[in-house]
């Protein structure tokens, strides 16, 4: 389990991460979003003790990561701006990463180059930079560590080895309780295989929420009433936002379908139809809620 | 044979809850047949694995599935109570259209001898 309590960061007068408490359960693929700048870099860069925060604490199964070569063997971290030695060839790589970790298996790492295609012999400096991310992403999971922070890993991935890679990272879990940490600014690409999401913004974090829970206890209404109704009529129900339109109008709520529905036809509506939310409406009403202008935060 | 709709907005596990109880009425998964395991079935969605045990647990929970321990999960053999349910949300479903129907100037007879006419050509096709 990670544990990251009140952690703070400053770079000279910029304030990167703001009194952050996250918990990350294992086994769970966690993931990690928010707009550019938002501190999801800085905030891996610490998980994994690179860099050491100003204030707080983070803890991987109650061990302090920063400068403790035995937590940071349980995890490999991808990180966005790759580095490889110079020269350097993903056979090199296989036995470097073999003396750094002890579970490394070999025999994965050849499989899955075989797998992807890829030459263990050529230069890494060569590869494109899609497959250099993918020597990173079978470095890491060939490392048999119990967790792998991934930061915008999958964003130079072709839609097929990403699909690859998310099968890998779904039978890791399956079979060893990996807990993949996935921090990406594009949220469609989470949905499918994270089952709680942090949303970072500005520094802070928002919301750490279970997924399905997150979508089953959103709705989106859109009705036609009778008679004019105002929010006020629905003082008894958490209203995120009502809009109108002419007749039509949206309201977005929080609660389960079924007593959303009862509710709603109570009203006697003249027409009405619940709408499930997608991950990325779901992050507007929830921050529009907490006065943030999340508009810019969907790209 | 389980289909994902990534542009479907509701959670992934709603959805595999729905796929199978979908197959069941049908008869494709027979009565004690085997579901897939979790890992088979997350490798081949590409999904995580702790959702599809989430809706297997909801599937054991009304009775859909049953599971036998380190063995797997089952097709329960009583589907009656999942057709009663499938049919009430049909009807539900109806009302809704019959609403519509209404609303739209439809008279009775008309949507009527439509209902007759779909069961006397599909199903009559059928038998």
């Amino acid at each position: 389990m990670i544990n990251a309590k009140n952690i703070t960061k400053y770079f000279d007068d910029i304030h990167a991460i703001d009194n952050v408490t996250v918990t990350i359960k294992e086994g769970s693929v966690f993931g990690l979003i928010g707009s550019n700048g938002a501190g999801k870099s800085t905030f891996l860069s610490m998980l994994s003790g690179i860099i050491k925060p100003d204030s707080g604490e983070i803890s991987i199964d109650g061990k302090e990561v920063f400068e403790n070569t035995n937590v940071k063997e349980r995890f490999f971290y991808i990180s966005d701006d790759q580095y490889f030695f110079p020269n350097t060839t993903p056979k090199a790589l296989k036995e470097y990463y073999g003396n750094v970790y002890k579970s490394f298996n070999t025999k994965r790492f050849d499989l899955l180059m075989k797998g992807f295609n890829l030459d263990e012999n050529r230069k890494i400096n060569t590869f494109s930079k899609g497959m250099k991310k993918q020597v990173s992403v079978i470095c890491a999971v060939s490392s048999m560590t119990d967790y792998i922070f991934c930061d915008e890993t999958f964003d130079g991935l072709d839609p097929v080895v990403r699909q690859a890679v998310k099968s890998i990272f779904a039978g890791d879990v399956a079979d060893r309780g990996l807990t993949p940490v996935i921090a990406s600014h594009n949220l469609r690409e989470l949905e499918d295989i994270c089952d709680h999401i942090g949303l970072l913004h500005r520094g802070g974090i928002l919301l750490s929420k279970d997924l399905d829970d997150m979508k089953l206890g959103i709705h989106k209404i859109q009705c036609v009433f009778g008679t004019p109704k105002s929010k006020e009529d629905f003082n008894d129900i958490e209203i995120l936002s009502f809009e109108k339109k002419g007749s039509l109008n949206t309201i977005t709520a929080r609660g389960q379908k079924d007593e959303l529905m009862s509710r709603i036809q109570r009203e006697n509506p003249v027409f009405y139809e619940l709408l499930p939310l997608s991950l990325e409406e779901i992050f507007i009403s929830e921050t529009e809620v907490c006065g943030y202008d999340i508009k810019k935060l969907i790209l | 044979m389980i289909n994902i709709d990534y542009r479907d907005k509701r959670p992934i596990y709603e959805q595999l809850i729905e796929s199978i109880e979908d197959m069941t009425i049908r008869g494709i998964l027979e009565p004690d047949s085997q579901l897939m395991p979790v890992r088979q079935l997350a490798l081949e969605l590409s999904i995580n694995p702790n959702t599809i045990q989430r809706a297997y647990a909801e599937l054991e929970r009304k009775g859909i599935i049953y599971s036998v321990k380190g063995r797997g999960n089952f097709i329960s053999g009583d589907i009656e109570k999942l057709r009663a349910e499938r049919k009430r949300s049909v009807f539900n479903e109806l009302h809704i259209l019959c609403e519509k129907a209404a609303a739209a100037g439809i008279e009775k007879d008309e949507l009527l001898s439509q209902c007759k006419k779909f069961f006397e050509e599909e199903r009559g096709g059928k038998e």
